[in-house]
């Protein structure tokens, strides 16, 4: 028999079986949309963390205190590590906290700050302080984090963009520089140049406002109010005089990174008083950034995708299922066809021929259904770990040909595998036996 | 020239059902030329059936042989034996004989369609075979869509399709008005005189068996000789 002809025989059987078929493949769309949801946004999701994060000059270590390794582009880079292993960051706290200020307990210190400029391969070290603060423009107030920053050193390290202003410049005690999400969205009015909002008790006039989404040399820029050092001692009230919230640290060679690494650990073993074992702090680098953030995205994306993977199994025993007790309505038929002369591999091709259409009809729509899904999440745009509404601007999940395909090519797959035992049946059945059955 | 186009040889069939043997077939051995017109007669529950099914390649026996046109049959391998099937017999069933979603008419072609028969030809054959069974007003129809006995003639268009050397039916005119079994008798006489077909039939009712040149009695599993 020719393959078209019995292709033509399962598009009937299938066809006149219209609801049962059509709940079959609705297993099947529902597992692949699933798994092509949870792929592209596991895709999207990482693609634009990593864009965040290749903005970082690749030249600036990280200290910071606490062996955390948690990470949130909202908050500021500077405050991303926790002390201690829990707690979220602050990016994550609510933006309309009632406190007037908050900080991160810091413990780095102008002892370990000298320390590090002394290490080899340091260029130059620049303290920052962080925390949270009150912010209010007309009548609105707004919890925004605030850091605290050494112009001079901040300004060389960073490969933020402005958008429109300048940077700060070294004794400025009343103008800051905002973060463009701080600037357009955080309130009812967009904040721009020359505009002046309260912080904490002080007045301040905006001076510069940077360009979109992390694109500071620290990472995560966006939603972070920078002033000098001085004036946020005196709004973020929690930290020491002596004390600072991380440390920036410029190598000299791009190339010796990790050597230069294990320097600044070793001067702060010694600073600090610990060992490898007890350290209190963490040294880190944008490319172990990047790969702690590539790392806990394939996570996150294997977890999304195993349970997409399990919602398309069980599509696949739906298949089986059906496969199965088409088989059993249609014994007779199998015997009659068998009388007037179709071989057990024709009988067997016929029926994996509709669980494989199955499966592809069900990856098609899945396909459809999974775009629809993505579209809707990418333009509700969604809140993943503290990563703020990226929708309307950046793309939050992406659908590749790749993706596509495979997911053609599995649900077919599946549809034939799910096939394979019910056909077989099908095949081997007597002929006799089957003609006799009801 | 008369020659044998079927031969059993001392053929047994014993169905196993849950450890209970039930022999259906006690050692039968027969022939049947070319061309023949054979009823096989015999009380309900004989085994009538079950010999037809073994002349039909439809089942295998527990011991001796089954040769057609020569061939023992138990020497072909699966897919050979289907394609002998489809090529040199045409059967027809008590019920249901038909695909149940396919019309009349993609019934009568679906013998054509297993061999590969060319499209145009198996086409222009289905309109000529509905027509010889005078249905080609029901072409459209499913099975369901159709009386039993205009089923019964699709169904006989349908063994006839690629040209058989052997007909084979088992009651075939069990549910007819008698009417219809005249005609479809008659037509079934015609094919064998005409087309030289080897026709074998089953039926309880000796005016049909009238038809036939040779009268096979099954009594019991066995062919009862002088019946
Ligand atoms: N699949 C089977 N399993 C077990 N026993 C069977 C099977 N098929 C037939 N038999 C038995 O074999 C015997 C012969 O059956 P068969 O169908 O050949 O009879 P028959 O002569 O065609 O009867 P009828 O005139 O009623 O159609 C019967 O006793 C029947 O019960
Ligand atoms: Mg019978």
């Amino acid at each position: 028999m020719k393959f078209a002809d019995i292709l033509k025989l399962s598009l009937n059987g299938l066809t006149h079986r219209g609801l049962r078929s059509w709940l079959t493949i609705l297993g099947i769309i529902v597992g692949v949309a699933a798994v092509i949801a949870m792929l592209s946004i596991g895709a999207g999701m990482s693609q634009s963390m990593k864009s965040q994060m290749s903005n970082f000059g690749a030249d600036v270590l990280t200290v910071s205190v606490g062996r955390t390794r948690a990470f949130g582009p909202e908050s500021g880079f500077t405050n991303r590590f926790q002390p201690g292993e829990s707690g979220s960051p602050p990016g994550m706290q609510g933006q309309t906290s009632q406190t007037t200020t908050t900080a991160t307990t810091a413990t780095l210190t102008d002892t370990d700050l000298l320390a590090i400029s002394k290490a080899e391969g340091v260029e130059t070290v620049s303290g920052i302080i962080s925390g949270r603060a009150t912010v209010q423009y007309l009548a609105q107030t707004v919890t925004v984090t605030v850091e605290g920053i050494e112009p001079s050193a901040w300004n060389s390290m960073t490969t933020s963009k402005l958008a429109s202003g300048r940077l700060l410049e070294s004794g400025e005690s009343t103008n800051v520089v905002i973060g463009n999400g701080v600037a357009n969205g955080m309130f009812d009015y967009n904040l721009t140049i020359d505009t002046q909002i309260r912080i904490g008790s002080k007045t301040f006039t905006i001076v510069g406002i940077l360009a979109e989404s992390g694109t500071g040399s620290f990472g995560g820029d966006d939603r972070t109010i920078f002033m000098t050092i001085q004036v946020a001692r005196e709004i973020v009230t929690d930290i020491g005089n002596n004390d600072y919230s991380s440390i920036q640290v410029k190598v000299t060679d791009t190339n010796a990174v990790d050597q230069i690494i294990e320097n600044v650990k070793q001067v702060l073993y010694t600073s600090r008083m610990v060992t490898s074992d007890t350290a209190d702090f963490t040294v880190t680098s944008p490319t172990s950034m990047l790969a702690t953030i590539q790392s806990t995205m394939q996570t996150l994306t294997f977890f999304l995708t195993g349970i997409a993977a399990i919602s398309l199994l069980v599509g696949a025993i739906g298949i089986a299922n059906t496969m199965f007790m088409s088989v059993m309505e249609r014994t007779r038929l199998i015997g009659i066809l068998k009388s007037i002369g179709t071989r057990n591999s024709e009988i067997m091709k016929m029926f994996l021929a509709e669980s494989g259409i199955i499966g592809l009809m069900g990856g098609l729509l899945g396909i459809f259904l999974g775009f629809i899904v993505v579209g809707v999440i990418s333009s509700i745009g969604f809140n993943i770990m503290g990563m703020g509404r990226m929708g309307t601007n950046t793309s939050v999940a992406i659908v590749t040909p790749e993706l596509i395909l495979f997911a053609l090519a599995f649900s077919t797959i599946i549809g034939i595998v799910s096939g394979l035992i019910p056909a077989r049946k099908a095949a081997n059945l007597q002929v006799v036996e089957a003609m006799r059955s009801e | 020239m008369t020659s044998t186009i079927i031969e059993l040889q001392d053929v047994k069939k014993i169905y196993k059902m849950n450890g209970v043997e039930t022999p259906a077939l006690r050692g039968v051995s027969l022939k049947i030329n070319k061309g023949e017109f054979v009823a096989i007669m015999g009380p309900s529950g004989s085994g009538k059936s079950t010999l037809l099914h073994m002349v039909g390649a439809l089942d295998t026996p527990t011991s001796g042989k089954v040769f057609l046109d020569g061939v023992d049959i138990s020497t072909l391998k699966e897919s050979d034996l289907a394609r002998l099937r489809g090529n040199k017999i045409g059967i027809v069933f008590q019920f249901f004989n038909l695909h149940p979603t396919l019309t009349a008419l993609e019934n009568i072609e679906l013998p054509m369609i297993i061999v590969e028969k060319d499209k145009k030809e198996r086409q222009q054959r289905a309109l000529e075979l509905i027509k010889a069974v005078g249905l080609e007003h029901r072409a459209h129809h499913l099975p369901s869509q159709m009386s039993g006995g205009e089923q019964q003639r699709i169904a006989i268009a349908r063994a006839l399709a690629n040209d058989p050397e052997i007909i084979l039916a088992d009651e075939l005119t069990g549910n007819l008005d008698t009417k219809t079994k005249a005609e479809i008798m008659s037509f079934l006489l015609q094919l064998q005189k005409e087309k030289k077909m080897t026709v074998t039939i089953i039926t309880h009712e000796p005016e049909i068996a009238q038809y036939a040149e040779t009268i096979i009695h099954i009594v019991d599993g066995k062919i009862k000789v002088g019946g």
